[in-house]
Parts: C-alpha cells; structure tokens; sequence
C-alpha cells in the first residue's frame, strides 16, 4: 500500500511525514520525526506512556492513527523544557524524586501538563484523575501526585 | 481509508463488515490494528463534524455517534449521563472514546452504552432507520451499518443513578455497572428501567428488578424484593476480574447499595 | 454492610544478595585526561538508583567532587562482569567492588600529585572539592584535574582502579548442614490497616506503619523512593494481580492492563516509615540497602490484617474479594478477631 503524506505541528514545529496506512501516530512521532519522547508500552491504549496532546488534550499516541494527526498541534515531552530551563513540572518531578525507571514518566508529564494548562491550581483528586489512565510500576504513584501538586505551587495564583 | 467527510458520504460509502471497519475514536480499532489488523481490510473514518455535535432535539437531546465522552462531560443537557461518561478511561481515554463505538464494545465495556438503555435512547443510523438501544445492542454484530446518533429522552438528575463497581479507581474496568432510571409521579415510581453491564455480552436489562420496583414506592420492602430478583434477565460469565458466582452473589448488594443512596 | 477494621503485621529479615559462586561483581574506574573519573559496570540500573549511588560511593572514595563522577552501567560488552541486579545486592556487592576500584585510582591519583607536588603520597590528602594538598598546608595543593593532565601527559601514568568484590564461600557442615549462606542481612517490621466489606470482600488498606533497618541509607531519598514504591507493589501482590485468576485452570488470564489489575492512584495508602541506621561492618560504608524487601513483608501483613478483620485465612495470592466473600460466607459471616491494646 502506498504510504501517506502527513502534516502536523510537533512542539510548535511544521513536520511532514510519510506514513504506512493504518499504522499510529506514535510510531510516526518515535519513527518518522525522530521523537522518543513517547514511549510504547503496550499499544493497547491501557498504559499511557504514549500520551501526547493534541490541540492540548491528552490522548494515546498509540491509539491514534497517523493520518487523523494532519494539520494538528501535537506537544510530548521533548518540546516541555524551554531551551536550558526546564517546565515547572520537570523540575518538580526530579526534586520530587518521582521517577524512578523513568519509562511512565513522558506520559505522566504530558497528562499533568494537559491538566495544568487548564486548571492551574487542582486539587489532589483532580490531579489523581488526571493521571489514573497512566501506569507507573515504581513509585507506588504518591511522590508524582505530590510533584504535580509542588509543581501548581511554583506558579503565580 | 475512506474518509466519511458529510453524512450524505455514507450513502456511497461500502457497508461496514469484517473488511470494512468504522473507525470512530479508535480505541478498540487502533488497537486490533496495532496487533496484526484481524482481516481489517478498510477503515471508514468519521470526519464530518456534524456527527460529533449534541443539541437539544424535541423532548430530548440528539448525541452524535462521534461525540466523545468529554463532548458529553462538556454538555450540561446531558448532566445525568455524566457520572456515566466520566467513569470511561481514564482523561486520555475520554477525549477518544465516542458514544458510538461504546454501542459496539465488547464485555467489559460499554458503559455508557449501558446507561442509554437504562434511560431508553434510541439509535439512530446513517440510513434513516431508528431503533431502540435494547433492540440495536440484541442485535449487535449481526446488523451492519453506520450509527449517527442517539436519542436520549430529558432526564432528571435525580431520577437517574449510575454505579460502577470496578476493582481500582477512578480508572478500571467494569466488574459491573448499573444505572437506573426511577421516575417519580405522587410518591411512586413510574416505569422503572434498570441496566446493568459487565454482567452479559452486552449491557442489559433487570427485568425482574424493574417490574418489582414499578408502581411501587421505593419503600424498604421494594427494594428487597428488587434486590431478589435483581438476576432476572442478566447473564454474567467468568472474565479476569471476578467470576460468574461473584458477579451473581454481588449483583444484589450494589443494586442495593444504589437504591438506598436514592432515597 | 458492615467494614470491619483489621490490623496485621509482619517481620522480615532479608539476606543481601546470594552466595552461590561468592556472587562477585566487579568495577573499573579511570580518570578522564581533565580530572573526572568514569566508573565502568554492567550492573544495571532499572530505576532503584544504582548509579546514583555508585557515583555517591565513587565521589567518596576518590575524594573528589560528586559532580566529577559519571557511571556507565548496563553493558556487559564493555563493561567488567556483574552477577545483576537481584537479591537486593546493589548497593552492598556493587558498591564494595567500586570502593576498591576507586580506592586504586585513588592511590595512582595521589602518587601523581605528589610527584608534582615532591612529597610523599602519604603526606596528601584530598579536599573533596577537587584539589588535593599537604597534609597540615592547605596551600600547598595541585587540582585533580591538573594531577590528571600531569599524569597523562607527562608522567605516562594512568589514574584507574579495578575493583571486585567476591563472599567467601561457606562450606556445609556435613554433620549439621550447617551453613553461612550470606554475611548482611537487612530487616524491616510493618503494619497494615485495612477494612473488609464482609458483603462483598472488597478490601481497602487505609494505612501503613514501617520500620526498616538498611545499615546506613547513604541516599535517604532514595531509600524512601524505594519504600514507598515497593510496599505499592507488595499492595499489588497482595491484592491485585495474577496472571491466572482462576489457578490452577488456566482460564481467562488477562490480556491487557485493563484486566492485569494494580491499584492506582486512587489507591494510595498513607505510609509512615522509620528507617533504622545500624551501618553493616562489610557493606560499603555501611549502607546494605533496602531492595525485594520493600515489598514482602506487605503480603503476609495483609493477609493477617484480612484474618484479624473477618477471621478468614487466605493461602494463596492475590487475595481477591472473591476469596474473602467465600470465606465469609462458609464460616457463616464475619469473625472479626477483635484487636488488644
Ligand atoms: C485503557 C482503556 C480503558 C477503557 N475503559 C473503558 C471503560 O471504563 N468503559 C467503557 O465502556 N469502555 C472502556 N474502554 C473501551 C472503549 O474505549 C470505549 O468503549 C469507547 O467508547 C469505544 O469507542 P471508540 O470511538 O474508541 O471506538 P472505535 O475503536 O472507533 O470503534 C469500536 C467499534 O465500534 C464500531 N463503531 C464505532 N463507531 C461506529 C458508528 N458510528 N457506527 C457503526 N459502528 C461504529 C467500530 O467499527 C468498532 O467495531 C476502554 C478502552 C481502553 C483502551
């Protein structure tokens, strides 16, 4: 089958990509635009380490197929740090020591960004709910409830 | 691909089948793709937007097949069906996940689509024909066709209440879910439709659970004898999550456990 | 519906890594041509923090800053041997090789120095901060990285060590079989507090208390990452998952992570931990490490707090409400078994 053009904007930057039909927009992201930011870990929408946003919510990467990605906003993780200076998230979660294997963390970050942007000052339950689509085998989850908590905190009210 | 762009498209579009697959929000379809396809040779994406808008239609609301459940969170009309559409994934999941493809999901899921039995929807398909959801879901997988909407009737809030038993929150899959619609005339309820899913191969309905609480009074002695013939109509089997015994021994309590935070 | 509350403990005594073979690992370090030194592993680190505490150990050992230090691990082409990263061993096995590795380059480092400096190496002494100088006269000093482009470009020296770290094998009495299987031992106590629905057997824990003895925690963050983490995943043992719900029918195992159930952050347990420091004599400067037994001694906590809230005794993980709701419902309701003091 031939393969299809694709255009999309990844972390504020115009790419074009040829895509096999069918196929997901993570492996366009990881495999076309040299992204690794996202991370397969189970292709079956049940992990979350490919949560990407699009046009600012999150969804599964690995869930959606490439060709509905066109002329959409796609953000991951390799656009949150602002040239040296990481996001406030970023920070939190290494001060916050809420990574540990590091494999959950892309989407973790994705997920609480999607939240953030859109309710800057979320509660504990808010922020759970924000991230229960997202695994995380290490941390037993607390210490990254408590580093997006610490992260809305560095923020003016 | 073949890209449904105006809904007068599907008249030209080939008929959905093992071959030809509609690919709504993607969550079920992209991952059997992702694992080798299983003969899914087209796919009929849903583009036109006109299938993803709610509005208020006569004495109901008309959902687009294509809306996703954050669509229906974002919609106050459908202020009822929220605690539903809420408990579907996780946030990634509901920005994703559509009210058509949750009429075609397989045990454990359909939980929303559960919820539109309990509050009668009607299905309406791409052709013009109109069913009842209990009729559409009895004949699911047997039926082809493109669904554009569903019709639900107004609900009031506090006559609709919705459960999910799950074994970890907020995000998991159904051991079961239950909704009911209990409406109210002069201290007795009116025709009582109770639904349950995960508790079959597609949601369905306590029939004997709604005849012993219509035109009654939602009074202790109701509920108990809801809750005894709370089985009538289900038909729970083994899955990873709890077998058919647990299902079966739990049904009543979390039927209960329902009817008693109404009153 | 009635919950009942129920509270369960458990010990754990755990042996830091094996004796089979004296369970050896190894470490190189060498210094940079600019004064930072490489430590090689192939040990690997999948998250526990391995190599944050290797260049910890490292740093201390050479004497120089933390931030001169890199750790290389996981890669067993170019790296020397290492048995792996089970039986808690990191930190103990993996950190006493590098010791030796860094102690060697440690002593090359000082006798470069002191050439420069034309003293004896025994007159020297590091700062940590990157300069080494006479014992007594501060002033008198050379930088690290200047002992290092000296070594390298003049005195045709190179600054490296190797380590290895290797248990004496303990033979078996034949008469008693007695033995010595492993040297350290770590220890930790926990109580669980749960509730048990006894209409449906559902389980909530609701709280942790711990205490855990790691000689001494030479990262005390991530000893805590560690134990906050593991007891999630001994909850999850306990609790949650199995890849045959139905053992010993192998029916119906889940297919994905919808169905593999862990409990998620709507599940987190409030946990108070004390970490105890007893430092080992022969763990690297002390520190043994917390490692597999931040998860176990949660299971049997949790099955005997299941136990003292309804009086069921469940034999076999995970413990399902299915199980608790059996049991409940044989023995013909719950026996709570009451709680002293
Ligand atoms: C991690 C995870 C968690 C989930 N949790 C839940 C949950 O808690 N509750 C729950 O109910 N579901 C859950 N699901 C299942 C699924 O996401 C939802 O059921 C969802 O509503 C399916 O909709 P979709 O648009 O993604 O379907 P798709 O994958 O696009 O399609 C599913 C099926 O429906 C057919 N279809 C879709 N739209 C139409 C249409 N308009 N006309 C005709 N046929 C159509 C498709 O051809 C396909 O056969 C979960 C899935 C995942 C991956």
């Amino acid at each position: 089958m031939p393969k299809i053009p694709v255009r999309f904007t990844l972390n504020e930057a115009e790419v074009g990509l040829f895509v096999e039909p069918q196929s997901n927009l993570l492996e366009a992201l990881r495999r076309g635009a040299g992204d690794l930011s996202p991370k397969y870990g189970c292709g079956q929408g049940t992990c979350g380490a490919c949560t990407v946003l699009i046009d600012g919510e999150p969804h599964l990467s690995c869930l959606t197929l490439a060709e509905a990605a066109e002329g959409r906003r796609i953000e991951t993780t390799a656009g949150l740090a602002q040239g040296s200076s990481l996001h406030a998230l970023q920070t939190a979660f290494i001060e916050g020591f809420a990574a540990q294997c590091g494999y959950c963390t892309p989407g973790m970050l994705m997920a609480a960004k999607a939240l953030l942007d859109r309710n800057p000052r979320p509660s504990r339950e808010e922020v759970i709910d924000a991230i229960s689509g997202n695994l995380c085998r290490c941390t037993g989850y607390e210490p990254i409830v408590d580093a997006i908590l610490a992260a809305t905190e560095g923020r003016a009210a | 691909m073949i890209e449904i762009e105006r809904l007068d498209d599907v008249a030209r579009a080939p008929a959905p089948g093992p071959d030809v697959r509609v690919l709504a929000g993607g969550t079920l379809v992209m991952r059997a793709l992702n694992y080798g396809g299983h003969g899914i040779g087209r796919i009929l994406r849903l583009t036109d937007p006109a299938l993803r808008e709610i509005h208020s239609e006569g004495g109901g609301v008309r959902i687009g097949a294509a809306a996703t459940m954050a669509d229906v969170l974002a919609a106050p009309d459908l202020a009822a069906l929220h605690p539903a559409a809420q408990v579907v994934g996780g946030p990634a999941i509901r920005n994703m996940a559509t009210v058509g493809g949750n009429l075609f999901a397989p045990h454990p899921y359909g939980d929303f689509a559960m919820a539109l039995l309990a509050a009668n929807a009607q299905v309406h398909w791409a052709d013009g024909r109109a069913e009842p959801i209990e009729a559409m879901l009895g004949a699911r997988g047997r039926s082809a066709g493109i669904v554009a909407a569903v019709t639900v009737p107004r609900l009031q809030h506090s006559e609709f209440r919705f459960r999910k038993v799950s074994r970890t929150k907020p995000k998991g899959v159904s051991l079961m879910s239950i909704a009911a619609h209990l409406p109210r005339a002069g201290g007795r309820l009116g025709d009582v439709r109770i639904g349950f899913g995960a508790m079959g191969d597609r949601p369905l309905r306590a029939t004997g659970a709604e005849q012993a609480l219509s035109g009654r009074s939602l009074d202790p002695a109701a509920i108990d004898a809801a809750c005894a013939a709370c089985l009538d109509g289900l038909a729970p089997a083994d899955d990873p999550l709890a077998s058919e015994w647990y299902r079966r021994q739990v049904a009543p309590i979390h039927l209960r456990r329902l009817l008693e935070e109404v009153r | 519906m009635t919950l009942h509350s129920g509270r369960g403990f458990a010990c754990i005594n755990y042996p830091i890594g094996m004796n089979l073979g004296g369970d050896p690992a190894q470490a190189l370090v060498h210094s940079t041509p600019d004064g930072k030194f490489m430590v090689t592993l192939s040990a690997i680190d999948l998250g526990q923090g391995m190599k944050s505490v290797t260049r910890q150990i490292a740093a201390e050992a050479l004497g120089v800053p933390i931030d001169d230090v890199y750790v290389d691990t996981a890669d067993s082409d170019t790296g020397p041997h290492d048995m792996g990263s089970f039986a808690s061993r990191g930190t103990h096995r993996v950190g006493n090789a590098v010791i030796r590795a860094a102690s060697e380059a440690r002593a090359h480092m000082m006798e470069a120095a002191a050439e420069e400096l034309e003293v004896s190496p025994a007159d020297l002494d590091t700062d940590g901060a990157g300069n080494i100088h006479v014992k007594g006269a501060p002033t008198r000093r050379i930088t690290v990285a200047e002992t290092a482009i000296a070594a390298q470009f003049k005195q045709g020296r190179t600054l490296s060590g190797r380590g290895i770290f290797l248990i004496e094998p303990s033979g078996v009495d034949p008469d008693t079989g007695e033995m010595s299987p492993v040297t350290c031992f770590a220890h930790a106590a926990l109580i669980i507090d749960l509730t048990v629905d006894d209409e449906t057997g559902e389980v909530e824990v609701t709280k942790i208390n711990s205490a855990y003895e790691v000689g001494r925690a030479l990262n005390s963050r991530l000893v805590e990452q560690q134990l906050i983490g593991g007891a999630w995943m001994g909850v999850s043992h306990a609790l949650y998952e199995t890849t045959e719900p139905y053992y010993p029918d192998r029916r119906e195992g889940p297919l994905d992570f919808n169905a593999y159930l862990m409990p998620g952050p709507g599940e987190i347990v409030p946990h108070d931990i004390a970490i105890l420091e007893r430092p080992a004599p022969d763990a690297p400067f002390g520190g043994k490490g917390p490692g597999e037994m931040c998860a176990n001694p949660v299971l049997p906590a949790i099955a005997n707090a299941v136990y003292n809230a309804v009086g069921v005794r469940i034999d076999a993980l995970p413990i399902t409400p299915e199980k608790i709701l059996r049991g409940i419902l044989a023995q013909g309701g719950a026996r709570p078994q009451g709680q002293r003091g």
